[in-house]
This record gives C-alpha cells, structure tokens and sequence, in this order.
C-alpha cells in the first residue's frame, strides 16, 4: 500500500495538529520515528502553551535534535519545502501569541529561534531560488526580543549592560555565519555554528526574559 | 556639689552611650548587616545558592555542617536559608520593588562539607569555590567564577564572566558567549567548553581516554602540551590561523576533512587523549608547555 512520505505529512502538519487526521497520515507516523519524534514535540509545546499556571517552561531538547537532524538531513532545501516551513510559522505563530507571559515568551523564542534555523535553510537561495514567507515569523521573533528586553530596563543595570552587550554579541555572530553559510552552502562547519549561534541567541532571550519576568 | 558636675558630665556620657548605640540601631537599615546560620547535615548534602548581586564565596570544611554567613548591603533585601532534609537552599529576596541594584547585594561566605552538591546561581559579583568535591552547577550572567581544586561533574555557564578552574578534575562543561576560560593544572578526563567570543586557554593534563572539546567564534584558544603528552588532534578554524608546535604524525583514525577553513589533524605519540579544537575566525594555538 502507498502511503504518504515525510514532505506529504509535513505539507499537512498544520491540519494533523488541528485534529484533522487522515488515514495515510496515521499510516505514515507509525511507520516514520522522525514525524512521530516532531508532532510528539509539537504535541508537548503546545500542552506546555496550554498551562499557563506554569512560571517556567522549557521546550524539550527534542525539539533542537529533531529540527537540527531534519537540517542536517535536508543538506538541499527544495522548493516545495517552502509549504511546509510556512505551516511551521503559522503554527508556532499561533501558540506563541496564546502565550503572552514573558518567561513562556522566553522558553517560546527558543522553539520559534530553533524554526528560524529551519527557515533559514529556506534562505540559501542559491539552491532553490525560492522566496520563503519568513516576515510573519521574524517580525514575532522582533517583537518578543524587544518585549523581553524592554522588560529588563529596570534590572541591575550591570546585568542588563551584560546581556545587551552579548546579544549584540550574538546577532553579529549570527550576521558572520549567515554570509558564510550563503558564501561557502556546504560546509558543515559553518552550518554548525550558525545553528550554535541561533542557540546562544535563544538562550540569552529566555535568560533576558526570565530575569524581566521575576522583577 | 562638686560631685554633681562630674556626675551630670557622667550622666551626659552614658545617655550618649544609650544614644548612639540606638541611633546606630535606628541607621541600621542603611548599613551592611551580618547573618550566620548553622545546619547539620549527613553525607553528600546538596546547597543552593541564589544571590541576584554580590559574591558567593564557597569553602569546604571538615566538619558535617554548613554554615551560611551572609551579609547585606541593607534592610531592602532579605536573605532567606531553609533546610530540607539534606538539602540547604540560600535565596537573597528583595523586599520593596523599587530598590536600586546596590540595595540588593548580599555577600555569601559559605562552609560546606566537601562532599557537598552545589548549585550557585549570581548573576553579578562572583563566584569562588574551593576544595569541595561534589557535582557543581554555576550559573551566572556578569560574575566571574574561579573553581579551585574542585572534582566531580562541574557545569558552568556565565554571559560575560570568565571562568577559571585551577586544579579541578572529574568532568567539566562551561559555556559563555563573551567570558575568557582558564584551565590551569588540570586533572579532568571531559572537557567540554565554548564561548563565542573569550578566549579559552588549557594547560593542563591529556589523561588516557580523555575528551577535550574547546570551541569559539573568535578569540585565541590555547593549548599546552608537554612531550610525555598522548593524544588524537583535530584542530579547525574556519577563517583564521592554526599555529601547532606538536610532533604529529598522521592520525590512524578516519576524520572528516573539511573543505573549507584551516584543519589540522594529527596523533602525538599513542593518541590516547582525543583533543578537538574548533573556532569560526579565531586563532588556534598548540604549544609546548614552558
């Protein structure tokens, strides 16, 4: 029997999530550890999103490996990938605005930093030449970076001083690696720390949020 | 009579004395105060420490106790100590919101058997552990931290502050995005450590069968090797230099070459230590040890 393969499942992710459920999707998923590795990921923010009376929530490390192994996987990005990094914005755009707490906005910017990773495979052009919708996503990511470091303007000014510092830090690193990555498309190395950078940057914003949020 | 006048001048002398003690108690809030607390615990006891400001000096002791001695800047942040079982948790707490950052420091000098389980969260002042010999997790944004003859699994993470461990063994994982590494003498077999943009420099022991990643963005990541020394070099900078004063022959192993950057791949003597060196456009330096 033909059954759908992991670009079909991803292009109807957004609908698995819904509950909108078809027979070649569950046949896929029971066959397929990878999918079923994301939408029980997927499945576990969103739960976490729904609980607001938690004061700190961590996406689970999953979330980076699967995404990271899916990068790595997806050395070419093909244009019809595209739908599916559109479902992924839409669907983290959507937990994330029911979130509006700074500490979860934190622990979400890791999740939404982690699909910027996945967009930015989008990005290399030179392979695909496709335009990916990324604006929705980076003005969600623009706007809980400054909501967070807004909210630490009160805080030990030595430590507020320090985290801006190094996230300057960061989104240069995060510059250099871009423009190496698109420079030299298949090195790993340069994929690495691109991905490192992403990490350090989302980890910065949860540390920069959670200290905005117990003040 | 003529006892009465030194006898006011007396009176005047203890009502000062009176006066001034309760003024100094009325200024008290102002001053630094001292708090000492004492816990009795057993074997492998776990201690955290969260103190927003101020510095968190930690040292072990011979006795199965713990003793805080806190002191704090002013009455505006509050130092709480809790004993659960063999748990002590040390938290500063501030109490009005609109005290200012220097309001809020609290200085710790904690004695802790040297079995003990850390847990250090400062964000800014530092952080200095000696002797003890338990896990440690050290987190911080500005503050330094020095581990000093330290064992066990050590993680650290900081923003900005440097890390130094000076005769620490066990197992060590430190991260930070701008804070220079020291590790000085070292007897550890895992050694895991990135920042972005510090600079790490490692001089310390290849042990058999050990692991030694160190990573950056940029900065100068030093090693210091002695002839005695066995290990299985990978050394890469993507865009900047690899300088290496080691006798390397081919390494038997397989590695991945990268196409792109300076590598340099190689085993001294046996290859019994694997050392992986990595930066983005930073300088990679292997040198004899002095």
């Amino acid at each position: 029997m033909a059954t759908m393969d992991c670009n079909e499942f991803w292009n109807q992710l957004e609908r698995w999530m819904e509950g909108e459920r078809t027979t070649d999707a569950h046949v896929h998923l029971r066959g397929c550890s990878s999918c079923r590795g994301l939408v029980e990921d997927l499945d576990s923010l969103r739960e976490a999103a729904r609980s607001t009376e938690l004061a700190d929530v961590d996406p689970p490390e999953r979330v980076w490996l699967s995404l990271r192994s899916q990068l790595e996987h997806e050395k070419l990005i093909r244009p019809e990938r595209a739908d599916w990094a559109e479902t992924f914005a839409n669907w983290f755009g959507g937990i994330f605005s029911a979130v509006p707490r700074p500490t979860l906005a934190g622990a979400y910017l890791v999740a939404l930093v982690a699909v910027s990773i996945a967009l930015a495979g989008h990005g290399y052009r030179r392979f695909n030449g496709a335009e990916v919708p990324t604006q929705p996503l980076t003005a969600q990511l623009d706007a809980a970076e400054q909501s967070a470091v807004s909210a630490m303007m009160n805080a030990d000014p030595v430590v507020t001083s320090s985290l801006q510092k190094n996230l300057t830090i960061v989104d240069n690193y995060i510059a250099l690696c871009e423009k190496s990555v698109q420079e030299e498309p298949e090195s790993e190395i340069a994929r690495d720390y691109l991905y490192d950078a992403y990490q350090q940057k989302a980890n910065l914003l949860a540390q920069i949020a959670e200290r905005g949020d117990s003040r | 009579m003529s006892t009465q006048a030194p006898l006011r001048s007396h009176l005047h002398w203890k009502t000062a004395g009176v006066l001034v003690p309760g003024l100094l108690l009325m200024a008290a809030p102002a001053l630094a105060d001292r708090l000492e607390r004492h816990f009795k615990v057993e074997a492998h006891p776990v201690v955290t420490v969260h103190n927003p400001t101020g510095t968190v000096i930690v040292r072990a002791w011979t006795k199965s106790e713990v003793m805080v001695v806190a002191k704090r800047a002013t009455d505006r942040v509050e130092v709480d100590t809790e004993q659960n079982g063999n748990r002590v948790e040390i938290m500063t707490r501030q109490i009005p919101d609109n005290a200012s950052p220097n309001d809020l420091r609290a200085d710790f000098e904690i004695s802790v058997p040297e079995d003990t389980e850390l847990q250090i969260h400062d964000d800014s002042g530092g952080v200095d552990v000696s002797n003890v010999l338990g896990d440690m997790n050290v987190e911080t944004i500005a503050a330094d931290v020095a581990l000093e003859d330290a064992a066990g699994y050590l993680t650290v993470k900081t923003v900005d502050g440097a890390f130094k461990c000076l005769r620490c063994a066990g197992r060590i994982e430190a991260s930070s995005i701008s804070g220079n590494f020291g590790f000085i003498d070292l007897r550890s077999f895992h050694v895991r450590a990135q920042t972005s943009e510090g600079n790490i420099l490692f001089n310390g022991e290849f042990l058999p069968n050990g692991t030694y990643q160190l990573k950056n963005y940029s900065g100068v990541i030093e090693v210091r090797f002695s002839p005695g020394d066995s290990f299985d070099l990978s050394a890469t900078s993507l865009k900047g230099k690899v300088n290496n004063e080691a006798k390397l022959t081919p390494s038997s192993h397989r590695h991945f070459l990268p196409r792109f950057g300076n590598a340099l791949f190689g085993t001294m003597n046996t290859g019994r230590a694997k050392v992986e060196l990595s930066s983005f456009d930073g300088t990679i330096n292997i040198l004899k040890r002095d």
